[in-house]
């Protein structure tokens, strides 16, 4: 963790997470309004001393909009990636492990679906299986299992290889031994560095379906809706637009900048 | 000009000078554990004519040298005070612009591995006369005329063929010999040979050696050797520094620095140098002891036929890692088996230990098994396999105890309750502290991990050891012990030994007998006493000239 914060996007990266999870886990403590109050009298007003990010259509405080809206942002993205990685590791672990036929059809089955764009991926799921928070995350845990998929099998493969692999083979060892003693551990690094970068990407797409009306219906706060139900009053307070767009940003940095600099320093090759 | 008009006046002080001066030069790497010092104050010359051999272990800073006095170091590096001087000229002072104008032209680099020195996508001739063109001048025709004439001097049979062949389609030695032909191509003032032979196999490597040593006494080059393998330089090198651990401890003639070493750590490494005059095993197979492990008409396949191949009924190429190999080994034999990379020498191994499908037979005292798949634990057990790397056959998140107690366990050897205590009695088998199984193998030095391994491998009591080049990854003083601690475990146990090893003097010193591998084939097996006797195979006898034994021995 030391290491982290002495790697400058590591800095950085988790500034901006500690800001995140902050909100996420006392946001409702913190906010100075309730997120739904509406004032009728101060509609979309811009920055002032009750109403630090301003206040929307209804009157409503943005600031605690979004810090009410950073939990169920939060763990969307982190339940989406969460649920993916799960799905994508046993897929890709088994055509790691099994080896010929099996994970040549698996591959080439994989190899299909990412060609297909994630945020595409996400809205056929979506418009087949219906709107909604649940269903939105459901999709984008979809979206992310071929992804995933790949990334595990390679882990296991080049670990596969390895001498100790054979030694424990040599041994006689049973497969699943050596799958959840020798292979797994060695495995994993890859992919908790990917997951955190995915979180990333889950929060913008699920803004994104926010943002559509596929995701979180009003009058939720997530930041993805919050920025579509102000979009038409956009000229006439800029703040309702800008400050969920900001805190998005924010949060899928935070993210981002915290998988990269974790990545850097699992790599051995970043060592010396 | 002005240099050439000034040797022409003055050629005897021109000689006085050395081409190549390091004095007091001082390098420090900052890493994330703190500042590493790669080298400390380094004084080092070598005159014109003469070939200066730079001996060290792998991290005692040699290669870092070299890099710094080709002025292409990495970002965290850190010189102190010291001069770098090529001829008199100070290499610290010049602009990224002229040092790129003496790389090439005045001082020159052969690397280790050609095949990764050289461009992949571009002719052999194409990247020699790049050099020519760019330092000499010259035209693209001269070039080609130029290179052919430079490839002629360095022995290669048909240069102008040579020129147009990229490099995956020449030899390891040919494409060394390009390396080194691109090195001498603007007659440099000072070439630094980075270990240039490691990479190759014995004979070529031999042969390269010649080659240096007839180039660099034609042109008069000055020559930095750097190399871990004492006995080469000695062959070699007019003078010998020993660099340990960024320090030259000592250097002087060659023949003095072999003869008569003053620094410990001199004389530590010239007696670490394996020596086929002097027996690491003493005692003697008797005829009668049984055959434990024989081989029959054992073929080792390798490529398997991947889904569409199969669909279509293709017929897929095999490449055949060894052949028809039968040979028996006796109880409490040593086992040496000799041959160069790719002879097939630890496809064997494999096959033995069950890590790769077989046809013939694999038998063990009375138990034969045709195939892979019959191998069971019973005889997984009692064969056993040490690989080259310690630092792939450990893993690494796995603690020491965790290591050795597994075989422990997965045999059922000892009862949970005498883990920890026969894990301790592993440890001390092979000299190791009973703390060390509470770390983990990245806590340890290379030698220190290779003597877990070899607990490991010991710790079911097998019958049979295979010992798959399980010296050649370590530096030359911590191989030494490894070899004897080796020989030392087998002895004690009475355990049969494969001894698989690319070093024909180290194996010389502790097999009972030798088994030659060359192209998948097992051309010669004899007793190690027998090595000189007129029979052996004409492999056999090239294999065993091409190898330097170290002077004074």
């Amino acid at each position: 963790m030391r290491e982290i914060l002495r790697h400058p996007t590591g800095l950085v990266g988790s500034f901006l997470l500690a800001l995140v999870l902050l909100a996420a886990l006392f946001g409702s403590w913190l906010a100075p309004y309730d997120p739904q109050l509406f004032h009728p009298q101060a509609r979309l007003q811009g920055p002032s001393a009750a109403f630090w990010l301003g206040t929307d259509q209804f009157g409503r405080d943005i600031l605690s909009r979004i810090l009410h809206g950073a939990r169920s942002t939060v763990s969307f993205g982190v339940g989406a990636t969460l649920l993916g990685v799960a799905a994508g590791a046993v897929i890709g672990i088994t055509a790691g492990v099994v080896g010929k036929w099996v994970d040549s059809l698996i591959m080439r089955l994989v190899d299909g679906l990412l060609a297909v764009p994630d945020l595409l991926f996400t809205l056929l799921i979506v418009t087949v299986i219906g709107g909604g928070s649940g269903h939105a995350m459901l999709a984008v845990a979809v979206a992310f299992t071929p992804g995933m998929a790949r990334i595990s099998r390679s882990a296991v493969l080049s670990v596969r290889t390895r001498e100790f692999v054979q030694a424990a083979t040599a041994r006689g060892e049973s497969r699943l031994y050596i799958m959840a003693a020798e292979v797994l551990p060695n495995s994993v690094g890859p992919l908790i560095v990917e997951a955190t970068i995915r979180v990333s990407f889950a929060i913008m797409l699920g803004a994104t379906l926010g943002f559509l009306g596929l995701g979180a219906q009003p009058p939720s706060t997530e930041w993805g809706l919050m920025i579509s139900e102000a979009r038409q009053f956009m000229f006439r307070n800029p703040w309702c637009v800008a400050a969920p767009g900001v805190a998005i940003a924010m949060a899928a940095m935070g993210f981002n900048l915290f998988g990269d600099a974790l990545r850097d320093l699992i790599d051995p090759r970043g060592q010396r | 000009m002005i240099e050439q008009v000034d040797s022409l006046v003055s050629p005897s002080s021109q000689d006085a000078r050395p081409v190549l001066h390091v004095q007091d030069y001082s390098l420090t790497y900052t890493t994330r554990a703190g500042p590493f010092e790669a080298l400390k104050s380094v004084d080092l010359s070598v005159m014109r004519g003469r070939t200066m051999g730079l001996v060290g272990e792998s991290g005692s800073g040699k290669t870092s040298l070299a890099w710094a006095i080709l002025r292409y170091l990495p970002a965290n590096a850190r010189e102190g005070q010291g001069q770098l001087l090529l001829s008199g000229d100070d290499l610290r002072a010049k602009s990224p612009g002229e040092i790129t104008d003496i790389r090439g032209r005045r001082i020159g680099i052969v690397f280790q591995d050609p095949s990764t020195s050289l461009n992949p996508t571009l002719t052999l001739g194409r990247q020699l006369s790049e050099v020519l063109v760019r330092h000499r001048r010259l035209s693209l025709k001269q070039a080609q005329n130029e290179g052919e004439a430079l490839l002629a001097r360095t022995g290669i049979s048909r240069p102008a063929e040579m020129m147009t062949r990229f490099p995956h389609q020449a030899s390891g030695g040919e494409k060394q010999r390009v390396v080194i032909a691109t090195a001498f191509a603007c007659n440099p003032e000072c070439i630094i040979f980075d270990e240039p032979t490691t990479a190759l196999d014995v004979i070529t490597a031999r042969q390269i050696q010649d080659l240096f040593v007839k180039l660099q006494d034609d042109t008069g080059v000055a020559a930095l050797y750097i190399s871990h393998d004492l006995a080469l330089v000695s062959r070699i090198a007019h003078d010998v520094a020993v660099i340990h651990r960024g320090k030259i401890v000592e250097k002087g003639p060659s023949r003095q620095i072999f003869s008569a070493p003053r620094d410990d750590y001199t004389r530590m490494l010239l007696g670490a140098v394996p020596n086929p005059n002097i027996r690491l095993v003493n005692s003697v197979l008797s005829r009668q002891s049984p055959t434990i492990l024989r081989l029959e008409q054992t073929t080792i396949r390798y490529g398997e036929k991947n889904l569409i191949d199969r669909l279509f009924g293709r017929e897929q190429k095999e490449v055949v890692g060894a052949k028809d190999i039968s040979f028996g080994v006796r109880q409490g034999e040593i086992l040496g088996i000799v041959g160069e990379s790719g002879s097939g020498k630890s496809t064997i191994a494999r096959a033995i230990s069950g890590l790769n499908d077989f046809s013939g037979t694999v038998a063990l005292r009375d138990r034969a098994f045709h195939a892979r798949q019959q191998i069971d634990r019973p005889y997984r057990r009692n064969v056993q396999i040490i690989f080259q790397n310690p630092d792939g056959s450990l893993n690494p998140r796995q603690r020491v105890r965790d290591i050795l107690a597994r075989p422990l366990k997965l045999y059922g050897l000892v009862p949970a309750s005498g883990v920890d205590a026969k894990v301790e009695e592993l440890l001390a088998q092979v000299l190791l502290p009973a703390d060390f199984a509470r770390r983990y193998p990245h806590q340890l030095s290379g030698g220190e991990k290779q003597r877990v391994a070899i607990a490991r491998a010991f710790a079911s009591e097998p019958q049979v050891v295979l010992c798959d080049e399980i010296t050649s990854s370590l530096d030359v003083s911590v191989q030494a012990s490894v070899a004897r601690l080796l020989v030392d475990l087998q002895t004690r146990t009475g355990t049969t030994c494969l001894f698989i090893t690319h070093d024909i003097n180290l194996v010389r010193q502790l097999a009972h007998r030798i088994a030659v591998m060359y192209r998948g084939e097992c051309v010669d097996l004899f007793d190690t006493s027998d090595h000189a006797a007129p029979e052996r195979h004409a492999y056999t006898r090239m294999l065993l000239e091409a190898v330097p034994t170290a002077a004074g021995s």
